[in-house]
């Protein structure tokens, strides 16, 4: 699986995040360190837990990693997750929006451990 | 980029992807410090303020965030220094706001952008730089001037003095009491307020009181006992050659140091009642930089050995000037010299010229730290500020006698307790002679002290003597501990160019 193919299967543009970090193994590595983040387990404990604070800095911190890595629409979900969360307050709309992440999440990570086996 | 000196940045952010992506975008061009929490980052920027040259802030960390660093940085003056780029996907007008308030320099939002990145980082770097730079050129010249200042008028009062004979505090007391007039005149009376911006202006132009001596021939100006009535003629001209001195000088007339030392040379034996010279001047006629320096002059006078008198008690001059046996005063004057009768021996022994530079200097920097349009960046002038507060400090809490020996001239120096503990003067010039004060150390005891000086080598430049001290009237069996300073000169000798020192008394051995 190539870089290319990887972007292509999660449906988001390599061009892209090319053109802002210019270099494919950079980008690589970055992907490795993705798998390592914390943030999105923070987001499941933050709802496990009950702890609204710490889920709604885990979706703000995926909305930027996201964001930075290319995953337009995992970016998006957080992006949304995080302003329903905003004012400290689990709502109706919460888990909805949370398992759109989960589910954009799992795709992505799926994904990479392909790329990168 | 020069990569023989690398800027630091510090990367601050919670999350480790972040900071590695960042430093990803930088590290081939910048040296990378990271931190991951904020109040990591404050350590960091306590430890090495000087080294960072910018700093890239998350806003949203969990302990203290982007803000709270923010907010320290304002409250220590980093904010002024080290420019703040902050970093979030966080949209909020109302934080973004609050950040740029907060002294924030610029924003990058997510997702990254290298060429964004890169330049953004660059030029804010530049700026910064350029701007630092500058500033502590300013700085540096602000005090090279203030010293070079003070320096020179010094030198030129001193030459009037040392041709008089005397010793040189003359116009150093002058300056001080003219100071001291003058703080207790503008509390005292409301119409002489507007003079506060001028004081020091004053009590500089002060010291060029007699400048005008310089025209008058050595056996009149040194001339023991009284004046024949010609003798007085030609002495009374220093007032007005002074003043015509300072008028050929070719600079702007209305500079404020010179439109005062012409004042002061021209009209200082001006009396009160209208009896004094050259012009014969009358009460509020007298400019009142001329009406403050005429009466310092008076009482320093009276309570300093001349050639022709010996020196009056302090109590017995102030009373000679309220009865009108030396001049005529403005009123308001003598009440002001009542006032600070207290404070004026303690103030001699407080002054020198160092330290008078050193308190333009701290004031100049109270002024610039506190010009909010114009704050100053550099580091290195508010660090001089602090360290000397912290010397004086740790100085007052030292138990002993504390020194300064100058190896070129050679002078010795001392706090004003210690110098009272030992019964000298603060400074002794003429080492030589330390002989002169044998409560303080005898001859033997002072040639060994004095040869301690000049042993040491750069290499070991710390050491501890033993010798007898006279402290509080006791002779006492102190340890001295002396820490020299070592320079090169031109031509590459090392020489010591200042010691400084502690003098204890050894345990058990005060008595002996």
């Amino acid at each position: 699986m190539t870089l290319q193919n990887f972007y292509d299967s999660i449906g988001e543009s390599l061009d892209d995040v090319l053109n802002r970090l210019h270099k494919e193994e950079r980008i690589t590595k970055y992907l490795g360190l993705f798998l390592q983040d914390p943030s999105f387990n923070d987001l499941e404990k933050g709802f496990a837990e009950n702890d609204i604070e710490k889920a709604f800095r885990a979706a703000h911190t995926l909305k930027g990693v996201a964001s930075n890595l290319g995953f337009q629409k995992l970016s998006e979900a957080s992006s949304a997750l995080t302003e329903d969360l905003r004012p400290r307050a689990f709502t109706d709309n919460s888990k909805p929006l949370f398992s759109t992440v989960l589910n954009l999440y799992g795709n992505i990570v799926d994904n990479i451990r392909t790329l990168l086996a | 980029m020069d990569s023989s000196i690398r800027k630091k940045i510090l990367i601050v952010d919670d999350v480790d992807l972040n900071r590695q992506l960042l430093a990803g975008l930088l590290e081939d061009y910048y040296d990378i410090i990271e931190a991951k929490d904020g109040n990591e980052a404050l350590l960091i920027l306590q430890e090495k303020t000087t080294d960072i040259s910018l700093i890239l802030l998350d806003m949203i960390m969990p302990g203290r965030d982007g803000m709270e660093v923010l907010k320290v940085m304002n409250e220590n003056g980093w904010i002024n220094e080290i420019p703040v780029v902050m970093i979030s996907s966080e949209t909020m007008p109302d934080i973004i706001r609050l950040a740029y308030k907060l002294g924030a320099t610029d924003f990058i939002s997510r997702p990254f952008d290298q060429v964004v990145v890169q330049t953004r980082v660059r030029n804010t770097i530049l700026l910064y730089d350029k701007q630092r730079r500058l500033s502590e050129l300013v700085a540096e010249q602000i005090l090279e001037k203030t010293r070079n200042n003070s320096l020179l008028i010094a030198v030129l009062s001193h030459i009037v003095e040392f041709r008089n004979g005397e010793s040189g505090m003359h116009i150093l007391h002058i300056n001080i009491i003219t100071h001291l007039l003058l703080r207790t005149l503008i509390k005292k009376a409301s119409q002489y307020e507007y003079l506060e911006k001028d004081i020091d202006i004053i009590s500089t132009a002060s010291t060029m009181h007699d400048i005008g001596k310089i025209s008058i021939p050595d056996t009149i100006l040194n001339k023991p006992g009284k004046f024949t009535p010609e003798e007085f003629n030609i002495m009374k001209q220093h007032a007005m050659n002074g003043a015509l001195i300072l008028d050929k000088v070719s600079f702007k007339k209305d500079e404020p140091l010179l439109k005062y030392a012409y004042e002061i040379c021209r009209w200082h034996h001006e009396r009160w009642d209208g009896r004094g010279y050259p012009d014969g001047l009358k009460g509020d006629e007298i400019p009142i930089s001329a009406q403050v320096v005429s009466l310092a002059d008076v009482y320093d006078a009276l309570t300093s050995e001349r050639c022709y008198k010996k020196a009056f008690p302090h109590k017995k001059a102030v009373d000679m000037i309220y009865n009108n046996e030396c001049g005529s005063f403005n009123p308001i004057l003598l009440e002001c010299l009542r006032d600070v009768e207290d404070e004026l021996p303690s103030e001699f022994n407080r002054f020198t010229w160092n330290h008078q530079v050193e308190s333009d200097f701290s004031k100049i920097y109270e002024i610039t730290s506190k010009d909010e349009e114009h704050p100053m960046y550099s580091q290195t002038f508010r660090q001089i500020s602090y360290e000397h507060r912290k010397c004086n400090f740790f100085e007052s809490l030292l138990d002993g006698i504390v020194f300064e020996y100058a190896y070129n001239p050679r002078m010795l120096k001392f706090r004003p307790d210690g110098a009272k503990k030992l019964g000298i003067p603060r400074i002794i010039a003429d080492l030589d002679n330390a002989g002169k004060y044998p409560g303080f150390v005898n001859q033997e005891n002072w040639e060994y002290i004095q040869k301690q000086f000049y042993s040491g080598s750069p290499d070991k430049t710390t050491f501890d003597i033993d010798a007898d001290l006279t402290i509080d009237g006791k002779r006492t069996h102190c340890q001295i501990s002396i820490q020299q300073i070592w320079n090169k000169t031109t031509d590459g000798k090392p020489i010591p160019v200042s010691a400084y020192g502690l003098a204890r008394p050894k345990k058990g051995m005060e008595e002996k």
